[in-house]
């Protein structure tokens, strides 16, 4: 969920936007240099220089331009950290760290917000980065008619104002994380896409063959199907760390995992995004890579449709997910890539609370609890029934084979507590469709995606009277409405946090999903390429630093 | 010769727009909308909307259907909901990489497929023959995507990969732009090896098989033995008079292969990373991105009707006994 949709209550949103400008004057001074040292401090600043690095991606980034739908995963770390800058960036642990922007100040009654541009930053076509391109990116944000996707990061800012040509001036309604979308949206050039009008923007030639960046890197190449090749920016500003070591980037799409693993290890691959997990093995035992992995914020997860009487009942649900052992699905799936998820908060999030233990692997407690909930098998079928219908249920399956194995393996651990899991597969769009629909025709459905970098979950558990498309288990709860409500507003952290778990716990308790597991994501990296570091912000947010052993070129 | 040629291209007309009315009614059928495979929970519902009005997915069936008639009949596409560029230009990119692939598959198929073929014949039950044939009716079993696989590992073991480093993915070497004219075309010709042979084998296999039949039908004929009589050599005797006769039956295999291989690359381009024309229909199908589905499922389908006539065709080219349309 991105930014609040409903309106919030705030306590003291003065004292938010004050915590939140004292971190970014915090981190203001450019520690950037320092933190490219680490890993290869005997080798001077000028032998990292030269190289192209590959990297390997396993599906095509049809486009570039943040504005245009669909958001991609890899296309948005392209977005953000090669090849534009966002006005803001996000720290360790989520804080807010000046980029494009030089520093910002937010007024006494926390309504306005001056952004201080750097004067240092150029675009590719050497025309200066100025406030009119930030006014032209929030505007195009914020314009009904552009279907851009994180439009709700804007909701709650309200006008925006260039004071001079690296200051601009925005109203807003304050809110606590009101800097999170300058994180993610990029500043585009107004001076190019000024004058495209709304309906053609989503085919101009800027997001596919022809985009004009600021970041520390710029465009070379676009083969539909391929590859995208960037160079380094020999302008990008030195406080920022200035001109990227490797000379080239490429990312060539490999859309098949065996494939992709061959040309890492043949070295035809520097890197290798979204290293499949049955390779996992093999990139450990290659003396030539190493495997990097870190928690994502993707979950895997089955919801039940609690509308439906087999579902209501919150003892069922419990029993469902200790009758299946996800231990041996995580393994056996995800070769261990990821942890036994305990609820909707994962461990890649600050909030996460480390003594969280998932629901054991109980069968025995699992039939209690459904004998207890009234389900016996009184005709000797071995299968359950309730007067006189039996516990029998469709699973909508993605058509994945991670996903069918999965299936496959909940099939067999429910039969042995009397439930009768039907799966059925569905490609990816008619399951998307089918679980939004208003009617809600599932009866439970299996899937894995990403939360968003902000957690506000309302749009999966709000008890409002309207219900959103993306309310699938129908589960809600008062009490818990009034603590959601009250996160995007919380002002300290230590608030936050206890909001956070309590929301997590609650969900946890009441097991409208079956939280499988959160997933980690690995990539392979080739060694003699030094300076990566991943983590939940993106696998390409380093690429700026990273830099190739003169050996390895 | 002239008008069977318009005749068939007249018949193709209904034929192609039944396929694409077939197409656009089955893509609608399905369930899910370009939008909804852009589903994702950080997306709110009023901008998915607003995704849908600007697609024109808002407006009812018939009218969808009238207007992409229209834009296919003025030559326009439209655009691409996936790829955010004119459907003309997606598949003019994709389009010559899946044409060099399938020809140049086309040409190992039968130049290897016949020439297995006459040696088997000429061999009959020898040794070579047995062996050949085994190896056939093997590589004819094996899927193409195992094939692929089973050639990328081959290749990118240690010792293989040390004296024949040949590329397993993609159409070019990263370094390409910096290469000159001849390595350039090395580069693509190296970047060609393994999804050909993959794509093409077993079809080569199938017509060995063919030719050998053809092959042994004829050489037993009297006007064989009345060439070797003559005293031709048996070179001649087997490369000339024999051969012309027994491609009849082959050349019409031209036409069966072709939607075979165009069904083949769908798998084989996603194994090797070739950015060509099935891998781009299987990513559409799987978007919805409607527009491209249908521009390519005509494409195919025009291509697949061109060469069942042009293999119609050459067959009255090789037999003089076949006479199209003059009634003669």
């Amino acid at each position: 969920m991105s930014g609040p949709r409903r309106t919030t209550v705030l306590a003291r949103p003065a004292a938010v936007l004050a915590a939140a400008l004292a971190l970014g004057a915090a981190a203001c001074g450019g520690g950037e240099r320092a933190g490219r040292g680490a890993g290869g401090a005997a080798v001077p600043d000028s032998a990292r220089r030269g190289g192209t690095v590959v990297v390997g991606i396993r599906a095509e980034i049809p486009g570039v331009d943040p504005l245009v739908p669909p958001p991609d995963y890899m296309g948005a770390q392209v977005e953000r950290y090669v090849l534009f800058m966002p006005l803001v960036q996000l720290g360790p642990d989520f804080r807010f760290q000046p980029w494009l922007a030089r520093s910002w100040d937010v007024s006494e009654d926390s309504t306005r917000v001056v952004f201080h541009l750097r004067d240092d930053v150029t675009w590719s076509d050497g025309k200066p980065v100025t406030a009119a391109d930030v006014a032209y990116t929030y505007r195009k944000a914020t314009d009904p008619d552009i279907p851009f996707p994180n439009r709700a990061y804007f909701e709650r800012w309200d006008s925006v104002q260039v004071v001079d040509a690296h200051t601009v001036r925005f109203r807003i309604r304050p809110y606590s994380q009101f800097l999170f979308g300058w994180t993610q949206v990029p500043i585009l050039p107004e001076h190019v896409l000024g004058d495209v009008p709304d309906s053609a923007l989503a085919t101009h030639p800027f997001g596919t063959s022809a985009p004009v960046g600021d970041g520390p890197f710029r465009f070379v190449s676009h083969e539909q199907g391929d590859r995208w090749v960037f160079e380094a920016n020999p302008d990008f500003p030195e406080e920022l760390g200035g001109r990227p070591y490797v000379d080239r980037l490429a990312l060539r799409v490999i859309p098949d995992g065996s494939t992709a693993l061959a040309e890492l290890a043949r070295g035809d691959l520097d890197v290798l995004m979204n290293v499949p997990p049955e390779g996992v093995g093999r990139v450990r035992s290659d003396s030539s890579l190493r495997l990097l992995s870190f928690p994502s914020s993707s979950y895997a997860f089955v919801a039940w449709n609690t509308r439906r009487p087999l579902f209501s009942d919150v003892r069922v649900r419990r029993a469902l997910t200790m009758a299946m052992d996800r231990k041996a699905m995580l393994d056996a799936v995800r070769h261990g890539l990821g942890s036994l998820a305990t609820g909707p908060l994962g461990p890649w999030h600050w909030a996460y609370d480390s003594a969280w233990r998932p629901l054991p692997f109980d069968p025995d407690s699992a039939r209690a609890l459904l004998a207890a909930a009234g389900w016996r098998d009184t005709d000797g079928d071995g299968v359950l029934d309730r007067d006189g219908r039996p516990f029998r249920f469709t699973l909508l399956v993605p058509d994945v084979r991670v996903r069918r194995d999965m299936a496959v393996m909940m099939q067999a651990d429910l039969r042995k507590v009397g439930v009768d899991l039907r799966p059925a597969t569905r490609d990816f769009a008619a399951l998307a469709g089918a679980i939004q629909d208003a009617s809600r025709p599932y009866d439970a459905f299996l899937l894995s995606w990403n939360e968003d970098l902000v957690i506000d979950d309302r749009d999966y558990w709000s008890c409002g009277p309207d219900e959103g498309p993306l309310q699938f288990s129908g589960w809600c709860d008062r009490a818990l409405d009034a603590v959601m409500d009250s996160i995007p507003g919380a002002m300290d952290r230590s608030l936050k946090r206890r909001l956070l778990r309590t929301y997590a716990e609650t969900v946890e308790r009441a097991q409208p999903y079956t939280f499988l597991f959160d997933e980690d994501r690995a990539a392979g990296v080739r060694r003699g390429l030094e300076g990566v570091s991943m983590d939940v912000r993106g696998e390409l947010r380093t690429a700026r630093s990273w830099w190739v052993r003169p050996g390895a070129r | 010769m002239v008008r069977y040629t318009g005749r068939r291209l007249l018949e193709a007309v209904p034929l192609l727009l039944g396929i694409v009315t077939l197409t656009f009614l089955l893509l609608h059928l399905a369930p899910g909308d370009p939008t909804t495979a852009y589903f994702n929970p950080n997306i709110p519902p009023d901008v998915i909307e607003q995704m849908r009005r600007n697609l024109g997915l808002d407006r009812p069936l018939p009218v969808q259907y009238l207007d992409w008639l229209r834009s296919f009949f003025t030559g326009h596409f439209g655009y691409s909901f996936s790829q955010h560029r004119p459907v003309a230009a997606v598949i003019g990119d994709a389009l010559p990489n899946t044409l060099l692939l399938s020809a140049v598959s086309l040409v190992l198929i039968f130049v290897v497929g016949c020439a297995v073929g006459i040696v088997q014949a000429v061999r009959q039950y020898s040794a070579l023959d047995q062996a050949l044939t085994v190896g056939a009716l093997t590589l004819y079993s094996v899927p193409g995507f195992w094939l692929g696989l089973m050639l990328i590992l081959l290749v990118s073991t240690p010792w293989v990969s040390s004296w024949l480093h040949l590329p397993i993915s993609g159409m070019t070497s990263i370094d390409h732009e910096f290469m000159g004219p001849w390595g350039r075309a090395l580069d693509r010709v190296r970047h060609l090896v393994l999804p050909v042979i993959a794509l093409g084998l077993a079809s080569a296999a199938g017509v060995a098989r063919y030719m050998r039949g053809a092959m042994l039908e004829v050489i037993h004929q009297d006007y064989i033995r009345t060439a070797r009589a003559k005293g031709l050599s048996e070179r001649r005797v087997v490369l000339r008079h024999a051969l012309r006769n027994a491609l009849l039956p082959v050349v019409s295999l031209l036409g069966l292969y072709l939607p075979l291989l165009f069904g083949g690359t769908v798998v084989i381009e996603v194994v090797f990373s070739w950015p060509g024309m099935g891998r781009l229909l299987y990513n559409s199908i799987l978007a919805r991105d409607y527009p491209v589905v249908m521009a390519a499922t005509f494409l195919f389908g025009a291509l697949v009707v061109a060469g069942n006539l042009v293999s119609d065709l050459l067959y009255a080219v090789v037999d003089p006994r076949v006479r199209y349309g003059e009634g003669r």
